[in-house]
């Protein structure tokens, strides 16, 4: 039963295990340990060549920013398509299934561009970010974004979506809104901030 | 001639006491920003998922006519929220906006987007039902589709260099530039 358990649920349990380490982590005192040998690392980021370009040429970083947007834009469709359906609320006639797989690919594609542009674009401010509180929200919610959309989301719903519990996969629904929303607002709060 | 008349009217709405309250209101400011960076996941987002599914990238079983139908109306409240930020973001700060080189770009472009979108959709209605099920568009309509995307994606890119000062007035020492930003002849603000 206990072995039978924890392979049924091993990846939401890696999830959860995650979480709990960054709970640990930011309020068991590993954080107050690691964060002021981080700097180190990231007075690294500025030397590198990604650092280099992005605070010599204001043009290149400006273009990457807008790319990070684009990147953005796709990815917030693929959620609110595929979660709004998951919702009944867009495309209602065509199969769940059709639409969760498809646009999966798609928002892969552009998180790979936000993940690419976004770490240049923190080689180019890298000692900013640092001290920036709001810059560690996003990772934890973009580390909690991505746990919880490849360990959570998409196993659950690999199953025949008419098997499963309707309020389960809602609440699946909106919790990956309310977390790719994070994601997206606190990068902009970025912007406001230091 | 129409420089003046745009920089006499942008003096006129930056003089007003909303603009200036919008614009010194830190946290308004920045909520209106952010509400309309943050719509490009709605508006853009259906936008760019119906383009790649007439290029065969995205959603290729689920015919064509059918996605753009349904995704319009999510894309079009999308736009509409970023219009009225936009237009707010503009009352904020009207004479440097009104005079920058890319926010006249992007004006530009936005035009030719509303073009391209006509066209688009009269194109797709009139031949869909030949080809929906396809994965790939037909060559016009998929024409139509990347003016879409590379029209958009340069008006992001002016929409985020509005933000910096390379061609401002009082710094770009190029004529052509300052004909061309709406630069007046000495104006004493901004």
């Amino acid at each position: 039963m206990p072995t039978s358990f924890f392979a049924a649920y091993s990846r939401t349990l890696f999830t959860l295990g995650a979480i709990l380490l960054a709970l640990v982590f930011a309020y068991g005192g590993w954080m107050e340990a690691i964060y002021p040998p981080l700097l180190g690392v990231f007075e690294w980021l500025e030397t590198t060549w990604f650092g280099v370009i992005g605070k010599t040429w204001g043009a290149a970083f400006a273009f990457v920013e807008a790319i990070h947007l684009l990147g953005l834009a796709v990815l917030g469709g693929c959620v609110i398509a595929s979660d709004g359906r998951l919702l009944g609320l867009v495309l209602t006639d065509v199969p769940v299934q059709t639409v969760v797989e498809r646009t999966h690919k798609v928002f892969v594609w552009a998180l790979v561009a936000l993940l690419a542009t976004g770490i240049f674009m923190a080689c180019g401010v890298a000692t900013k970010i640092y001290y920036l509180p709001v810059y560690w929200f996003k990772m934890m919610a973009l580390g909690s974004g991505m746990l919880f959309h490849f360990f959570i989301r998409k196993p659950l719903l690999q199953h025949d979506a008419n098997m499963l519990n309707p309020v389960v996969v809602k609440m699946v629904a909106i919790a990956s809104i309310l977390v790719w929303f994070m994601v997206a607002a606190t990068g902009r709060w970025i912007g406001f901030s230091g | 001639m129409i420089n003046e008349l745009v920089y006499n009217i942008a003096v006129w709405m930056d003089d007003t006491k909303w603009s200036t309250m919008l614009h010194e209101s830190y946290y308004m400011y920045n909520w209106v920003e952010s509400t309309h960076v943050l719509t490009l996941m709605l508006s853009l987002g259906m936008l760019f998922l119906i383009d790649l599914r007439m290029l065969g990238y995205a959603l290729p079983d689920v015919p064509a006519s059918r996605l753009a139908e349904r995704l319009n109306i999510p894309m079009l409240v999308g736009f509409t929220v970023m219009f009225i930020t936009g237009i707010l973001l503009f009352y904020a700060v009207p004479v440097r906006t009104s005079q920058s080189l890319w926010f006249r770009i992007k004006m530009v472009l936005l035009v030719a987007c509303a073009v391209n979108a006509f066209l688009f959709h009269k194109r797709m209605n009139e031949s869909a039902a030949s080809w929906e099920n396809e994965p790939r568009a037909p060559s016009r309509i998929r024409m139509g589709a990347i003016l879409s995307l590379a029209f958009w994606s340069i008006i992001v890119v002016c929409g985020r260099f509005i933000a910096y000062d390379w061609f401002d007035c009082d710094t770009s020492p190029n004529t052509f530039i300052d004909v061309i930003s709406g630069c007046v002849d000495g104006q004493t603000r901004f």
